[in-house]
């Protein structure tokens, strides 16, 4: 009993370090949900028109299994997509940086491509291809391609400084400079257009969902929306944004790891 | 891995590319393709070409560019004030990192009806499009700030700088190319989420031609606007991009 008196002035800054730790890092968020709620509150908005956060989290608990199936379907399509595109675009980058006349022929078209408005392709593939979930994949596939046969290309070319020339003095075969010189030396750049590529290929997986309407997170904000259900319509942005920065996390950590392994 | 091709043979080599693209472009249309999938590039040229519809196209892209511009210039200056207000008070850094994150990871779709209900269907493009030139403009203007070498540094605390002048003299100009950069990256990202806020009600736009030709099947209409959309990008990222040489060049 005076061992808790003894410490109680530490046990009260104990008790006040970790909501402060909260608040400073996540104060940002909070004052957003907090302007939120009262944004809700002072303009007296129908729940259907704007619902508030805690209409949405009541919504959360009541059909879990909805967010649940379609955040697993889009999550699927957004990684089964990346990971596709991203190998396409490595290995393409590879081989045709055996090639000088082929990478230079190809590169400067990548880059045009990379730069295009990739919103404005989703309809127009999704017209090409017909509505189904293996547009979608095709969709993030491209979406994905282009960052990664860009950044690894470049990576490929830019060896440190007289490192080609060393290898071929020690008489090094093309496939020993390739493995042992140039993916090491592309890593990083690859690890760059992982983060890029995996932000994009999330909001590409939902934007073609939301168009096509076949299923998954797009695909029930777009139902929910015209059903007026808006508690789910934006309890699936939710869930969309949480995938989006967890995504971005992990690939920033991989990122860095990448860059500490090889560099 | 190989040596280098030369600028001159690179510059030939990138259009001898281009041209193989269009006339692959042209012969996919006319043999496999057709009106209803691939159309041929000179079919879309034609309805780009035509003047019963130049109107039309003309003030697509003026409400698109309209709506761009204005996203551009707002994402740029809030992402300025919060990189510059966060770097001047670190404190706040953590938090505002992990804000201007979440900002930029809520869909737009999911954007775009919030801000039709707290502006209007002509000003939410502009205000879906900041959303993402704010974020890109925050970490390419925190990353830069932090850029200057610590010898600089050192230079400047044994000169006995106030942390004002610091920031003026060595910080900001260090920050620049960093900047400039971010500039240059931001622009396709401001078109794409001017194109998206139009989807959901604006009067006039590329994205507005867009969402119609696809839901009409009309797809010489919908390559047309996809077309102008992607000429809109490159024409404002060629001239960033020299914006971004120019700064690298003088800054070194």
């Amino acid at each position: 009993m005076s061992a808790m008196v003894q410490h109680a002035p530490r046990l009260l800054m104990r008790g006040f370090q970790l909501p402060t730790r909260i608040v400073s890092k996540y104060w940002g968020i909070l004052l957003l949900l907090i302007g939120w709620q009262l944004w809700i509150v002072v303009n007296q908005f129908n729940p259907i028109v704007m619902p508030s956060p805690m209409g949405v989290l009541r919504d959360f608990m009541a059909y879990p299994e909805v967010y649940l199936e379609n955040a697993a379907i889009t999550l699927l399509v957004a990684i089964v997509g990346l990971v596709g595109g991203m190998l396409i675009g490595s290995s393409l980058a590879v081989a045709t940086g055996l090639s000088p006349l082929l990478s230079g022929l190809l590169s400067p078209l990548a880059v045009l491509f990379s730069s295009v408005p990739v919103v404005a392709l989703i309809p127009v593939i999704a017209r090409l291809l017909g509505y189904n979930l293996s547009t979608e994949l095709a969709i993030v596939v491209i979406i994905s391609f282009f960052p990664s046969f860009v950044f690894v290309s470049t990576g490929l070319r830019d060896t440190p400084a007289g490192s080609n020339d060393l290898f071929k003095v020690l008489g090094a075969s093309t496939w020993a400079t390739l493995l042992r010189l140039a993916v090491p030396s592309a890593m990083p750049n690859f690890a760059i257009a992982l983060r890029l590529a995996a932000a994009h290929a999330i909001l590409a997986a939902m934007v073609a969902e939301f168009l096509m309407g076949t299923s998954g997170l797009g695909f029930i904000f777009a139902k929910t929306k015209d059903e007026l259900q808006t508690e789910q319509a934006f309890g699936a942005s939710i869930v969309a944004t949480v995938i989006s920065v967890v995504a971005f996390l992990i690939a920033s950590r991989i990122e860095h790891r990448i860059r500490d392994h090889y560099t | 891995m190989h040596t280098d091709v030369s600028p001159v043979n690179r510059l030939l080599l990138g259009s001898a590319g281009l041209v193989a693209l269009l006339v692959a472009w042209e012969i996919a249309g006319r043999v496999f393709g057709g009106e209803y999938t691939w159309p041929a590039l000179s079919t879309i040229l034609v309805m780009l070409g035509d003047e019963a519809q130049q109107p039309v196209f003309g003030r697509a892209v003026l409400a698109t560019l309209q709506s761009t511009g204005m996203g551009y210039v707002i994402g740029i200056s809030t992402g300025l004030a919060l990189a510059v207000t966060s770097h001047l008070l670190p404190i706040l850094k953590p938090g505002s990192d992990r804000l201007a994150a979440v900002v930029n990871s809520v869909p737009p779709i999911a954007l775009a009806p919030i801000f039709l209900l707290m502006l209007s269907r002509e000003t939410t493009p502009g205000a879906v499009a900041s959303i993402h030139v704010f974020f890109i403009v925050y970490v390419s203007m925190t990353s830069g700030l932090l850029s200057a070498s610590q010898a600089h540094h050192d230079l400047f605390t044994a000169l006995g700088a106030t942390s004002r002048s610091r920031f003026r003299l060595l910080e900001l100009p260090a920050a620049l190319p960093a900047l400039v950069s971010g500039l240059r990256l931001a622009w396709p990202a401001a078109l794409i989420g001017a194109i998206i806020g139009e989807w959901f009600g604006a009067p006039r736009g590329i994205g507005i031609l867009i969402i119609n030709a696809m839901q009409n099947f009309q797809i010489v209409l919908l390559w047309s606007a996809v077309l102008l959309a992607v000429v809109t990008s490159l024409v404002f990222y060629g001239l960033l991009t020299l914006l971004e040489r120019a700064t690298y060049r003088h800054i070194r």
